[in-house]
Parts: C-alpha cells; structure tokens; sequence
C-alpha cells in the first residue's frame, strides 16, 4: 500500500505543480481569481512548511534527540556540554516568547537588545574581515606587476582590464563622495570641476551596473519561464503515456 | 495598691504611675483609682488612707470641707442631687432612647422659666466670689436689652460647667463599668458602685471635692503663687472659683484657697469673640438616635456603626447634551456618510480587451510561442557555451576534479524553489560529478526550503546516474541551520554542536569521514548553492577566512543575477571564490566540460528568448521614439 502511495505521489504532485503553474501564467491577461488563489495556496503551504521545519528541525533534531540520545545510549558524560549549550539558548528562546504579547512585550528587550548586538557584532566583523580588507587589496592590487601574465598578449588585457577595473571603482566611490569645503554664505555649493568629470564617469559605470545587474535578473526570470514550460509539456506527456 | 483607671482609655494602670502604660494619657490629673484586690470595698473616690468604715460613715455625716464647696449654689446641688436621684432609681440597663431622654434633660436647659428667687441667690454667690477675688461685680445687662434666647444662653452659661461634670463623671463610671466587667447580679449592685453612689451623696452634702486627694494631692502642695505662674490665664468663665478650683486635701488645714487674679491687660487681651463660653446650643431634639455601636443612644452625633460610612456607589447624573434640531440634521447626515464609507464599494469593472492587455498579450505570445516550439520539438539547434568563455566553471570544474576519492564535501542548499530551473542543471551536474567520485556529501541549508530541495536533488542526481543503481546513501542531509550570520559562524567553528544528528537521527559525527572533522576547514572542499548575493557574501565572510587559512576551497553556484555581485570575490587577489557557476549558462557549460548535454531543449528555448527578449526591447523602443514623434502625439502632448 505504501509503495503505491510512493507510486502516486510524483502523478499527484505533478499535476497539482501542473494546476498551480496554470494558474501562476493566468497572469498573463491580468489579474484574476485563479492567480489569487494560487497565491494564497502558496503562502499558506510556505508558513506551514516553515512551522514544521522549525519544530522538526530545531526543536526535535537539535533539541530534544540529544538529551533522548544521552539517556537512551547512557553517556552522561556528554550531557553537562549539552545542557552548557542548549539550556541557555532555549531559555534565551522562551523569554523571547514574551514579544508575542503586547503587555509582556518589553520584557523581551533584553533577549532582543543582545540578540541584536551579537547580530552586529557578527556581521560588521565578517564584514570587515571578509570584504572590506580583502575588496581594498584586491582593487590595490589590480595592476600589481607581480600577478601580470607572462605572455604579452595577456598582458595588454590584464592591464586594459586592472585599469578599467581601477578607473571604475574611483569614479564609482568619487560619485558617492559628498563632502564639499563649507563655503561663504550666499556662495552656492559646488564641487569642483575635475571631481565633478570625475563623479560623471562613475555615474557611467553605475549605469553600466545596474544595467547587468536587470540583465541578470531578467535572464533568471526566462529561465524559470522556460523551466516551467518545460514542466508543462513534461506533465503532458507524462499523462499522455498513462 | 490601688490601680488607677486611665481616663483616657479606662485601662488599669499602677498608682505609681504618672501616665498611662496603653495611651500615654496623664493618670494624677484625671485618673480614676480603681478597686484592687484588699480595697474592694473602699470608694475609688475616696483616699487610701480612709478605710471603708470611715467611708460609710461620712456618708450620713458629711462635712464641709471647704468655704467654697459651701459656696456651690443651690441649683448646683439640686441638679446633681436630681441627676443621681435617677440614676438610683434606674439601676438597669437602660434603653438608647431612655439614655438619649436623660443626655437630652442635661444638655436642654428647662423650659421653665429660672426661679427669680434662685437668680438672686446665684447673683449674692457671685458677687460674693468677685468680691473676694477682689474683682468688681460686672453690670448685669438690663433685662429690657436682652432678648429670651440670650436670657437662655445666659442659664445655659451657668448651667454649663455642672453639665461638664456630670457628664465626665457618667464617662468614668461607664468606662469603669465596661473595663472592670464585674459579673454582678441583676438585684445586686456591685460594691464599687455603692461606693461610688456613696461618694456622689457625699459631694452632694457638701463633700465633693474633699473625695479625691490622690488626683489633687500634688497640686496642692503647691502654693498659690507656683499655681499662678505655671498655669496659662484662663477666660474668665473658667476662672470661676466654683467650677475649677481644686477642692483642699482633707489631711491637709483648709486654708482658702484665694481666687486668681487676672490682670486688666490680660483681660483687654482677652478674645471676647473668638472663644465664646457660651456657643449656640444645636437642637437635637428632631435628630437621630444612635441605636448601636459605642456611641448608642446619643442623638445628633455620627454613629461609629459600620454601616454609617459604608461605601456607597456615587449617583450618576446624566450627561445628555442639548442638541438642537439643525444640529440633529447634521448628525445623521455625518452618520449616512459614514455609512456609506464602510460599504463595500465595487471597483469599476475594466474592459478586458483594452490596448495595455492586448500589447501584453501580444508580447506574451511572441516571448511564450518560440520558446514552447525549442522544448517542444527538443531541438538542439543551439551549440552549448564553451567553458572557457564563462568565468569560474574552468576553475570550478577543476577544483571537483582535484577531490580525492570519498572526502567529506559541505554542499549548502541556500537556494529558494522557484530558482531550481536555472540552477537545476548545473546541480545535477555537479552533484553527478561528486558521486562518481564516492565523496561524502554532507548537506546543509540556511533557507527553510534548503533540506527538501537537498533531498530532491540528491534523488535527481542519482537517477541521473544510470550505472549506478538505486539511490545515493554516502551522504547526510544536517537539515537546517537556524540563526542566519550567526548560525553560520557556529558552523565554521563548531559544525558538531550546531548540528550533532542527521534527519535520519544518525550521529554522523561519530563515524567516518566526519569523524575527522572539527571544524567546517576540515571539509575538503565547500559548495555553496545560492540565488541571493547577500546570502553568498555572509558566508564568504563568515566561512571565507578559516577556509583560506586552510586552503579549502570555496565552490560557489548561483544564479545570474547574483553573479555581478559576487564575481568581485571570484576576480580578486587572492581570490576568495575559487570557482563559481552562474546561471543557465554556466550549468550548460559545466554540462559540457563533465559530458553531460542533456538539456531537453532548454538552451534551444534560452537562446530564443533572449533572442526575442532582445528584438522586443529594441522594437519596443523604436515603436516608442516613432511614435513620441508623430505630429499626431505631439499635439496630444501640448
């Protein structure tokens, strides 16, 4: 009986896909009742979803099994390191209930104060190690004669490249640079003529950016186009040969 | 001993004592001496010196004591004599309407007029004490000017001291008789109360003041002198030597005791209006009686019952504002309104075939139609990329090819479900790669989507694998990573305690090749699987550092629109991505480089919808500037 289920699941769900993919293109001639509803069925079946991974994954996985596991399998010795590391986060997790009630919610600062902090704290450290420093060296870097090509045909678009590269980041931070020498009063504030050719230069390159950057999302947008055409025809033929 | 009984509070304290142990309250001045043990018998009024024979026969043969106890006016004694007449009389408990008659007999002056033969004599005693006190007799006002209230208040001033005394003697025997609570019988009066029956028939007869010597015995060791100057100066109503002289001791010679002298400019001083000896006397003969509590039969006064100030609920007093009519009107056309408002007002239903649905429809048609004909016909028109023009599937494929035989590999499925189309291919293919190998895949995912995809996936590789039978095992899916940055720091430096068992609830760790692993540099190689750039660069951040300092590399496939961003970590010195996959094009070309073109016709279809993407937007923006142009447009402008 089982395996007839397994059997009938990928059908089931194939055409249930095949359903929702319909129902998604409607959109095609405008807004209406189909793709609403597929809409709604998919936000519910994600916060469902998303509930259970929690409670499956967190809760029971990384929670409870352990302590399941040390009693069954009687090494206690590991069980002072898990409760070193659980009690506190789950602690740490209840207090945090406490936002869900309005009256209750300020009890829950704390636990959110050094939530955050520890967030910050992780993420400006990351950040500094991981892509400030090693961005800034890199771009310092870019016509380092040390890593040039030894063939000179490489080495003319090594160069070409490391200085379109360098000229871009300049002009592009340049364009973002603000800070102007106060002025006298009445004198309208202006930078000068050279950052100002400058600044327009890495407004090119911003362009230039945002124009790979709609470039790169429109190609992920036809492909999963295609991905679901594809699908489409697949159900099709996967029907027709039931 | 005797005990003297606190005034204030009727407790029973010991007669050495200057105040009372309860209340702090003076005992010499005004205490009552109680009936100990061995003196029952004796008159708390009498001296302890004096023993009960002694008592019982002043009572028949009283004597004056002093010149100013014979000097207490008749109407004094009479009323005194009344007032223990009845309370002889009534030996019983009495009712709170009869108590409150007799209160009632001693506040109200008499209706009867005053006998004229009484006034006389109270005016010869008055004139006499002035005379002796050396003080003239005021005029009298002449009875033409004064009015009968102000004859009355003036019987009333007299009458007000005796009225004073009485009632503190009443106080002292009802205190006495509820604190001591003698069990006596109904016939029988207690011997204390004879006593003091004695005792008032004594004052009666001219002993009044001669029964207290313990309560006067300081002050009268003192002279008169002493007494004039440690006694503030009193009005003169008080002054009067028959209401507060004290009476001579008994055991010491009667000396007469000369009244004070008040000087005249303490006399000028004096506030006539302020303090008033004679206040208007309320009428309290239409009041309420109180019929319980402490205060029982009292009329007048605030009941200490319970129930008197028991907390009521205030009235409510309407708040109804006068509206007028126009105001009215206003009103309900303010409330249709508002009605109206919360009606459900249907949107007005658009034409379906207008020229913004028919432009969408046609550029629909023409993206969907080409591109449903390449899947459709599952051509392979359209030659695959050449991985050596797509930067970092080189580098990544040979970063795979460099893994030895059945390490462990960290693969992240951080990707969401709608972009499995784009990175589905390149995937299959990479996972496809690793199983050749036999490496231990070990996966992980910061997304809630991230284990089923994983699991899908894995699924899709193995049946890719046509030598291989059934599924892939050499894996263990760790399931979620909750925590997001932090979660991820946690698994580069301590991947057991984040994740100590595997969805199957394996402990992966304890066996091999994990069991090798302590930190996540361990891994021989990490594949991250993502569409988000910002998902990409938290883990270069986060993961980066420790597996440079190792020389792991970090194997990046993504999507196309994450790839600008993350191709700076990819192109830079030292590179912090040491391969990458980007989109469509990218799985294609992996595709190639590992032999594996099964495509289905999706790059025949990627190729013509960009194709046809690339033809719309330049007919599109052609269209546009021609028709901005027309004479037609201008003028719809202007």
């Amino acid at each position: 009986m089982l395996d007839r289920i397994n059997q009938l699941a990928d059908p089931i769900g194939a055409i249930i896909g095949f359903l929702l993919t319909i129902m998604v293109l409607s959109y095609i001639i405008g807004d209406n009742a189909l793709f609403r509803l597929a809409i709604h069925i998919f936000i519910g079946v994600a916060s469902g979803y998303a509930a259970v991974l929690i409670l499956y994954n967190v809760i029971w996985f990384q929670v409870l099994i352990p302590v399941i596991q040390i009693f069954t399998t009687g090494k206690m010795d590991g069980l002072v390191a898990y409760a070193l590391r659980v009690v506190p986060a789950v602690l740490l997790g209840i207090w945090m209930l406490t936002k869900a009630s309005p009256r209750l919610a300020r009890w829950g600062t704390p636990v959110l104060a050094f939530l955050a902090g520890v967030g910050a704290a992780t993420v400006v450290a990351g950040a500094v190690r991981g892509t400030i420093f090693p961005q800034v060296g890199a771009s310092v870097n870019l016509l380092n004669t040390q890593s040039a090509p030894a063939e000179i045909s490489n080495l003319v678009g090594w160069f070409i490249n490391g200085l379109i590269v360098l000229l871009g980041t300049v002009a592009t931070l340049i364009y973002f640079q603000f800070g102007i020498q106060r002025q006298e009063e009445g004198v309208p504030v202006q930078r000068s003529v050279f950052m100002e050719y400058i600044s327009t230069v890495g407004q090119g390159f911003i362009v230039v950016t945002l124009g790979v950057l709609f470039t790169g999302v429109y190609i992920a947008a036809l492909t999963a186009l295609i991905d679901r055409i594809s699908f489409l025809w697949e159900t099709i033929l996967r029907l027709a040969n039931i | 001993m005797t005990d003297i009984i606190c005034p204030l509070c009727g407790k029973l304290n010991p007669p050495d004592l200057d105040e009372c142990i309860y209340c702090q309250a003076p005992l010499k001045t005004g205490g009552f001496v109680a009936p100990s043990e061995d003196e029952d018998k004796i008159s708390p009024i009498l001296t302890s010196s004096e023993k009960p024979g002694e008592a019982e026969n002043l009572v028949p043969e009283p004597k004056a004591s002093s010149d100013l106890e014979q000097n207490i006016p008749d109407w004094l004694k009479q009323t005194e004599a009344n007032f223990l007449d009845q309370s002889e009389a009534k030996p019983k408990e009495t009712s709170p309407d009869e108590l409150s008659e007799q209160i009632d007999s001693i506040l109200t002056p008499s209706s009867a007029p005053p006998n004229p033969q009484d006034n006389a004599i109270d005016e010869e005693w008055l004139a006499s004490l002035l005379d002796e006190a050396g003080v003239g007799m005021p005029e009298p006002p002449s009875l033409q000017e004064e009015t009968p209230d102000e004859t009355q208040e003036a019987s009333l001033e007299e009458q007000e001291p005796e009225i004073y005394q009485e009632g503190s003697e009443a106080e002292v025997e009802g205190a006495a008789e509820e604190e001591l609570a003698l069990p006596t019988q109904p016939s029988e009066k207690p011997e204390w109360l004879k006593n003091l029956e004695a005792s008032s028939k004594i004052k009666l007869e001219g002993e009044l003041f001669g029964s207290e010597p313990v309560q006067y015995e300081a002050v009268v060791n003192e002279t008169p002198e002493e007494k004039a100057q440690e006694q503030p100066p009193l009005p003169e109503w008080i002054a009067k030597p028959g209401s507060v002289e004290p009476p001579p001791s008994p055991e010491e010679p009667e000396t007469p005791i000369a009244p004070a002298e008040i000087p005249n400019w303490l006399e000028a001083l004096r506030p006539t209006d302020a303090v008033s000896p004679t206040g208007p006397v309320e009428d309290l003969s239409g009041a309420d009686i109180v019929t319980a509590g402490p205060l029982a039969g009292l009329r007048g006064v605030i009941s200490a019952h319970p129930s008197a100030i028991r907390a009521q609920k205030p009235p409510t007093y309407s708040i109804k504002l006068r509206v007028s009519d126009e105001q009215q009107a206003r009103l309900e056309m303010m409330e249709e309104l508002l009605a109206d408002e919360e009606k459900p007002m249907p949107l007005p239903s658009q034409p379906i075939i207008t020229t913004r649905n028919i432009f969408r429809l046609i550029v629909a048609v023409v993206l969907l139609l080409p591109m449903a004909w390449m899947i459709i016909s599952g051509g392979k028109r359209t030659s695959a990329p050449q991985p050596g023009n797509i930067p970092g599937v080189v580098d990544f494929t040979q970063r795979i090819q460099l893994l030895p035989s059945g390490v462990p590999v960290l693969i992240a499925f951080d990707y969401e479900a709608g972009f499995s189309g784009e990175l589905n291919i390149a995937i299959t293919n990479v996972l496809t790669q690793l199983m050749n190998k036999s490496i231990y895949l070990t996966l992980v995912a910061t997304t809630p989507s991230g284990p089923a995809l994983a699991e899908s996936m894995i699924k899709n590789a193995s049946l890719s694998m046509a030598r291989t039978p059934g599924f892939y095992s050499n894996y263990a899916n760790l399931g979620y990573i909750p925590g997001g940055t932090m979660g991820l720091l946690g698994l580069a430096t301590s991947p057991r305690n984040l994740l100590p068992y595997s969805l199957q609830i394996e402990s992966v760790w304890a066996e091999a090749p994990l069991n090798a692993i302590g930190s996540i540099k361990d891994f021989s190689a990490v594949i991250l699987i993502t569409n988000d750039p910002d998902t990409a660069r938290i883990w270069i951040e986060q993961i980066g550092p420790q597996l440079q300092e190792a020389g792991t590399p970090l194997l990046i496939v993504t999507s196309s629109q994450a790839e600008p961003l993350i191709r700076p970590y990819y192109e830079s010195t030292p590179a912090q991505v040491q391969g990458m996959i980007a989109g469509l094009v990218g799985g294609v070309a992996y595709g190639r480089t590992v032999g594996n073109i099964q495509q289905n016709g999706i790059w025949d279809a990627f190729s013509v919808g960009i194709t046809v993407s690339v033809l719309i937007i330049l007919i599109g923006s052609i269209a546009n500037v021609v028709v901005k142009s027309l004479p037609a447009s201008k003028k719809k402008e202007n």
